[in-house]
């Protein structure tokens, strides 16, 4: 199945070639959890962003337990701070 | 140490301007900039008095690393009774202005009393003159800066001037230095004009003495390297936040209707980049204030043939275009996803002194006072203030900067507009000073933040960002909001800006600078005794002004109706569970006043 996922602020220099301005579309198969669909980006281990499926935020521990659907809105954000 | 250990004292009302010594065990015990101009307004003046009144001053202050090699340390505050909030005002600012006062020799600039005929300041290092302002009294900013750059003739003489807005009193009028940077918030602006001083127009050769040249520069390039997370912020400088606050649903939308924006891909950092129909792009290029390695400022162009401008070539040239607040308060507050005539309104501030955080604020509380029906055309003039509506906002943009018909009330800000027209509860305001770009339901420590905030509404007076962003329960959030408004009011006082801090930079890193320019030898405990000191002395003004737990609240809209979409859909600001700890934290009684224990151990 394809999932759809956003990527917000310095996070976006981890969207494959060719993406989107701040989207892309992965092909994960179907069953997938939310560590597959993350570990198709290259983002280091040690950089942090917040997960948000479908507007809730989900603790690290959880992405391992969480099924996602074609139809899941997935959105990882920075914690930038305000200005 | 890098204090020049003087003072400035300006007397409108006599016309005299005197030389002064620093008060060295204040600058020890409150550190400069924010900290010390609060207790100088603290013990000089009587906080009950009329914030427009000749009683209330107007203090510039620099900080001890203000003007010295370290990046980002070009801030200086102004301090006053704001004109918005009648609580204690401290706006901050960059720019080059800062750094040059310092370089002429002063560490504060104290204005008082009232002038009879509008004047301006002009200092040349030791040589200061009261001038008469009648040839840019009336004048904008911008016209301001070039009608006495052109008289002096001098490129490195720097200009913090108030506009038209300051003159007629806006409540939110700011101080304008170097075209487009601003002390903007709570109308300190507004007390120049009271008082009639125009600009002051600053040139210094006195340099910034570090106790120790060489090991201050090795320390300055030590730590800047360590500053090594900013290349997004010299690319898009603070929009990206637009996205984030908007995806988690804490982005303020039609006066706080909503929590998300639906046109923010119209106004946020990629719009800024990408050309439209015409080819035409808004960003030019960044920007950055004195000795900044960041750069996160924005220089942008409006598209010519855009409706708000076409006829008006004065506005074609680059200018301070939008950031994230301004991307917020003039586009998302009122729902207008143009960006261009978001960016004109911002001109619009820079160049008539206006705040565009209380302007795009009070437009939205008006544009619901019309929705609801409680104003209509014939209020407005005839201006239909639909929400969403780009030419509403420039036109109101632009009668509120001259102060015509209902511009002036407009210029009241929310707070005194909604009480006016009936619906009080439509200001989205804490203290009078309308919100920045949080709303409280999303980001519950921001909510906290805003109600306990001494200049009112602020979202640079705590730092409770990866908190807010991690959970919504609100356990632990009171700790989260004290020790970082501590730590905020630290560096506030320092002369350097807080944006390093999400750029790389740990407080040890401002730390060191501090300590280097100051031959102090503090730890992180006295960061956060300074800053609780520095919180406590502007609370205590607050108390003796009028103010006390009465107004460390939120608008019911924020307390009673959840929010609409996003995290936090369902909640509502869970202030009441917060406050009672915080107050508690604080070591404050019920009334949210200092105990005499906390005055003892703070040494007030």
């Amino acid at each position: 199945m394809q999932v759809s996922v956003k990527l917000f602020g310095g996070l976006r220099q981890y969207l494959p070639t060719g993406s989107a301005f701040n989207s892309c579309v992965l092909t994960v198969p179907d069953d997938s959890i939310l560590t597959d669909v993350l570990s198709l980006l290259p983002i280091p281990e040690d950089k942090a962003f917040i997960a948000l499926l479908n507007d809730v935020k989900l603790d690290k521990e959880a992405y391992a337990d969480t099924l996602v659907s074609a139809s899941d809105a997935i959105v990882l954000l920075p914690p930038i701070k305000g200005g | 140490m890098s204090w020049h250990k003087q003072i400035l004292r300006v007397n409108l009302t006599e016309g005299s301007c005197k030389i002064e010594p620093l008060n060295m065990e204040w600058a020890n015990d409150y550190l400069g900039q924010r900290g010390l101009g609060s207790k100088y307004l603290f013990e000089e003046m009587d906080p009950s008095a009329d914030a427009l009144s000749p009683e209330n001053k107007v203090i510039f202050a620099t900080g001890p690393v203000t003007g010295t090699l370290a990046s980002t340390s070009g801030r200086y505050s102004v301090i006053t009774k704001g004109a918005l909030t009648d609580a204690i005002a401290c706006s901050n600012s960059g720019g080059k202005f800062g750094a040059e006062l310092k370089f002429a020799g002063y560490d504060l600039l104290i204005i008082e009393g009232e002038s009879e005929k509008p004047v301006y300041l002009h200092i040349e290092d030791d040589k200061v003159e009261l001038c008469d302002a009648s040839e840019v009294w009336g004048k904008t900013v911008w016209e301001t800066e070039a009608i006495l750059g052109k008289k002096y003739s001098d490129p490195l003489m720097r200009f913090a001037s108030i506009g038209q807005a300051g003159e007629n009193l806006c409540r939110y009028a700011c101080v304008v230095n170097d075209l487009h940077r601003a002390a903007g918030r709570s109308g300190v602006g507004t007390i120049m004009g009271a008082k009639k001083i125009k600009t002051i127009a600053v040139r210094g050769t006195k340099g910034v003495k570090s106790p120790d040249p060489a090991g201050f520069f090795k320390l300055a390039t030590e730590v800047n390297a360590r500053m090594n997370d900013r290349d997004e912020m010299s690319r898009d400088g603070t929009l990206p936040m637009i996205d984030v606050t908007n995806s988690f649903g804490a982005l303020p939308t039609r006066n706080n209707r909503s929590v998300r924006f639906e046109g923010t891909e119209k106004i946020n950092a990629e719009a800024m980049h990408t050309p439209n129909a015409n080819g035409h792009t808004n960003i030019v290029t960044n920007g950055a204030c004195f000795g900044c390695t960041i750069g996160c400022g924005r220089i942008c162009k409006i598209d010519p043939t855009h409706f708000s401008i076409k006829d008006k070539p004065q506005y074609h040239g680059a200018s301070g275009g939008l950031e994230y607040e301004t991307a917020y308060a003039l586009g998302a507050a009122c729902g207008v996803d143009d960006i261009d005539a978001a960016t004109y309104v911002g001109f619009l501030c820079n160049e008539y002194g206006m705040d565009p955080i209380s302007l795009g604020g009070t437009i939205a509380a008006a544009m619901e006072l019309f929705d609801i029906g409680a104003i209509s055309e014939k209020d407005t003039g005839g201006i239909k203030l639909e929400f969403g509506s780009a030419e509403a906002l420039c036109a109101i943009g632009e009668i509120t900067a001259r102060n015509e018909g209902f511009g002036a009330d407009i210029a009241m800000g929310s707070k005194r507009l909604c009480e006016k027209y009936g619906h009080p509860d439509l200001s989205m305001s804490v203290k009078g000073q309308e919100f920045a770009a949080y709303d409280g339901r999303g980001m519950q420590g921001m909510g906290l933040a805003y109600a306990t905030s001494n200049r009112g509404a602020c979202h640079l007076r705590a730092d409770p960002y990866e908190h807010d962003f991690e959970s919504t329960d609100v356990e632990g959030k009171a700790l989260v909001v004290r020790d970082s408004q501590n730590e905020v009011a630290f560096i506030d006082s320092s002369g350097l800006c807080l944006f390093p801090g999400g750029c790389g930079w740990t407080i040890n890193d401002y730390l060191e600078l501090v300590n280097a320019s100051c031959e102090t030898e503090w730890t992180v405990d006295d960061v956060q005794t300074v800053g609780e000191r520095i919180w406590n002395i502007e609370r205590l003004f607050n108390i003796k002004a009028g103010l006390g737990r009465k107004d460390d609240t939120l608008p019911k809209r924020i307390l009673e109706e959840p929010a609409d979409v996003g995290t936090a859909k369902g909640l509502v600001c869970k202030l009441g569970d917060m406050l009672p700890e915080y107050y508690q934290l604080r070591g404050w009684n019920e009334e949210g006043e200092p105990t005499a224990d906390t005055m003892n151990r703070l040494g007030l």
